[in-house]
């Protein structure tokens, strides 16, 4: 029952984001300079932000922006980890050591910096979750290469030896039906660290550029308590965040047990 | 009793610094079933893996020679050793607990065993009659389960079809009944001799129970820190045995109250 409200709600979350441009009241970036920070209701569901932008339309949008790039940053970070993990062990060891020791805010900044003024905001917001993703594949692979490890040593990878069968196929066949729950696990735990990573790459200014809107820079807003007290419609991002985040779990673990229990 | 050389070997074999097997040498013929028997931690695991060349994966170094069929085993490439494997030796490990991936499906487990051999798909039949001469059920239910959903028994029974899948000239079966009750061991042991009987397949079966393999085995190696110190036929080693330690092991066999 539960699993089924929390797809049900995911499935809405996403199609009403993918059809923002068609269900949005206004664009994210038009602004109503007489009607600045407006309270709820009327023509302004959420009302508006400090520059007179319709928050419930910034925030289909950025659910767009958020609620997908992070995702498919956490699968990329998932995606290197585990092809990483086709090199032998102590390179990965060395270079998840090495990689997990860089300052990536930096690395960032750099980017920002690299980066023409007026370069498209679409196309920031790509490489910075790209960006993400790529950084993020030492954390995952650090648990894979646990996990191999571990398989390596185990009866059923000896068994597999001695039957001949070929070192690629046993990648494939024996050991990612125990990988695919490791990826999982991580993949759950990375999409919403990379939302969140967003948001606070966002205070930084770093994230994803105004005038686009992303669940990190709406919930910037959230710094200014006097501004929440006058309109507690700023708080909707993060409860959507929250609510999505619990609808994937929800969702996740109810699909593991019954990989366990079958 | 005069037979075609199947096996020759002579190894050593050590993890690190501490030596398990000095210079273990055995011939076994073709057709013949040879038990190696010895204490827990005399190598007998050791000479399994070593005979394959897949001591390497546990941590251990053997050297010696290794000739199976005329051909040098210590002197092949990773794949031609891979080609060895499951063709020509086939390998049944102890505890099939461990020794079947418990997310990997019976049918999966047969294709990829005969995949690694052979380029043409598997007749349809095959798998059915493989199960069938191991006494499992060839089923749709059956090659549906996961190997973790399999008894003990079953499980050791797999492990069995897995190693006899293409025929090999030379079955190792590394404790194969020590994790199974009295009946179940006995119809395996049975399973063994009639396999050995049916398609003359050689056996070295590799047992610290010597009651047990000496209803199967033509000859019977006694392994004692890290070297064969008596071999001979079942009887031989029951009637008159000469090491202390054969003698100390025959006495220490179960008797009837």
């Amino acid at each position: 029952m539960w699993k089924r409200l929390a797809l049900i709600f995911l499935l809405l979350v996403g199609t009403s984001a993918l059809l923002s441009p068609v269900i949005a009241p206004f664009s994210y970036s038009e602004q109503f300079r007489d009607s600045a920070n407006a309270p709820p209701g009327g023509k302004f569901l959420l009302g508006t932000d400090d520059m007179g932008r319709d928050r419930l339309s910034r925030l289909l949008y950025a659910t767009a922006v958020s609620a997908v790039l992070a995702p498919a940053a956490a699968a990329l970070s998932v995606l290197l980890a585990l092809l990483a993990c086709a090199f032998p062990g102590l390179v990965v060891g060395g270079l998840t050591t090495i990689c997990l020791s860089i300052p990536w805010i930096f690395l960032f900044i750099i980017l920002r910096a690299e980066l023409p003024l007026n370069t498209d905001p679409s196309i920031s917001v790509l490489l910075t979750f790209a960006l993400m993703g790529v950084a993020g594949w030492a954390g995952p692979a650090r648990v894979f290469s646990g996990s191999i490890r571990e398989m390596m040593e185990s009866g059923w990878m000896l068994q597999a030896r001695s039957a001949g069968i070929a070192g690629w196929r046993i990648g494939l066949v024996y050991a990612w039906p125990h990988l695919r729950s490791v990826a999982l696990a991580q993949f759950r735990v990375l999409a919403p660290v990379y939302i969140l990573a967003e948001a606070s790459l966002g205070l930084l200014g770093l994230g994803v550029a105004e005038p686009m809107p992303s669940w990190g820079n709406l919930l910037r807003d959230l710094q200014h308590p006097d501004m929440v007290r006058q309109n507690p419609a700023i708080l909707a991002p993060l409860l959507l965040l929250m609510l999505c985040l619990l609808a994937i779990e929800a969702v996740a673990v109810k699909t593991h047990e019954k990989e366990v229990f079958r | 009793m005069s037979r075609e050389s199947l096996l020759s070997y002579t190894l050593t074999a050590r993890y690190g610094d501490a030596v398990v097997l000095r210079g273990v040498s055995g011939t076994l013929a073709r057709g013949e079933i040879a038990a190696l028997v010895g204490l827990s931690g005399s190598g007998k695991s050791t000479m399994a893996l070593a005979l394959q060349r897949l001591l390497q994966y546990r941590g251990g170094v053997a050297e010696g020679s290794i000739v199976l069929e005329g051909t040098e085993l210590m002197g092949l490439s990773g794949r031609g050793m891979r080609v060895v494997r499951g063709r020509r030796i086939g390998y049944v490990p102890q505890s099939p607990g461990l020794a079947l991936n418990p997310k990997v499906r019976v049918r999966t487990l047969l294709q990829e065993t005969w995949r690694a051999h052979e380029d043409r798909r598997m007749e349809p039949g095959f798998a059915e009659n493989v199960l069938g001469r191991v006494q499992l059920p060839g089923d749709r239910e059956f090659l549906d389960r996961h190997a973790g959903e399999l008894s003990t028994g079953q499980g050791q029974r797999l492990l069995i079809a897995l190693a006899i899948l293409h025929g090999p000239s030379l079955l190792i079966a590394d404790e194969p009944t020590s994790a199974l009750d009295a009946i179940t061991q006995a119809a395996v042991l049975r399973l063994f001799a009639d396999l050995n009987r049916e398609s003359g397949t050689a056996i070295l079966f590799i047992s610290h129970d010597l009651l047990s393999v000496a209803g199967i085995a033509h000859r019977v190696d006694i392994l004692h820190e890290g070297t064969v110190v008596e071999s001979g036929p079942p009887t031989k080693i029951f009637g008159e045995p000469e090491h202390p330690f054969t003698r100390a092991l025959v006495e220490a066999m179960p008797r009837r109250p």
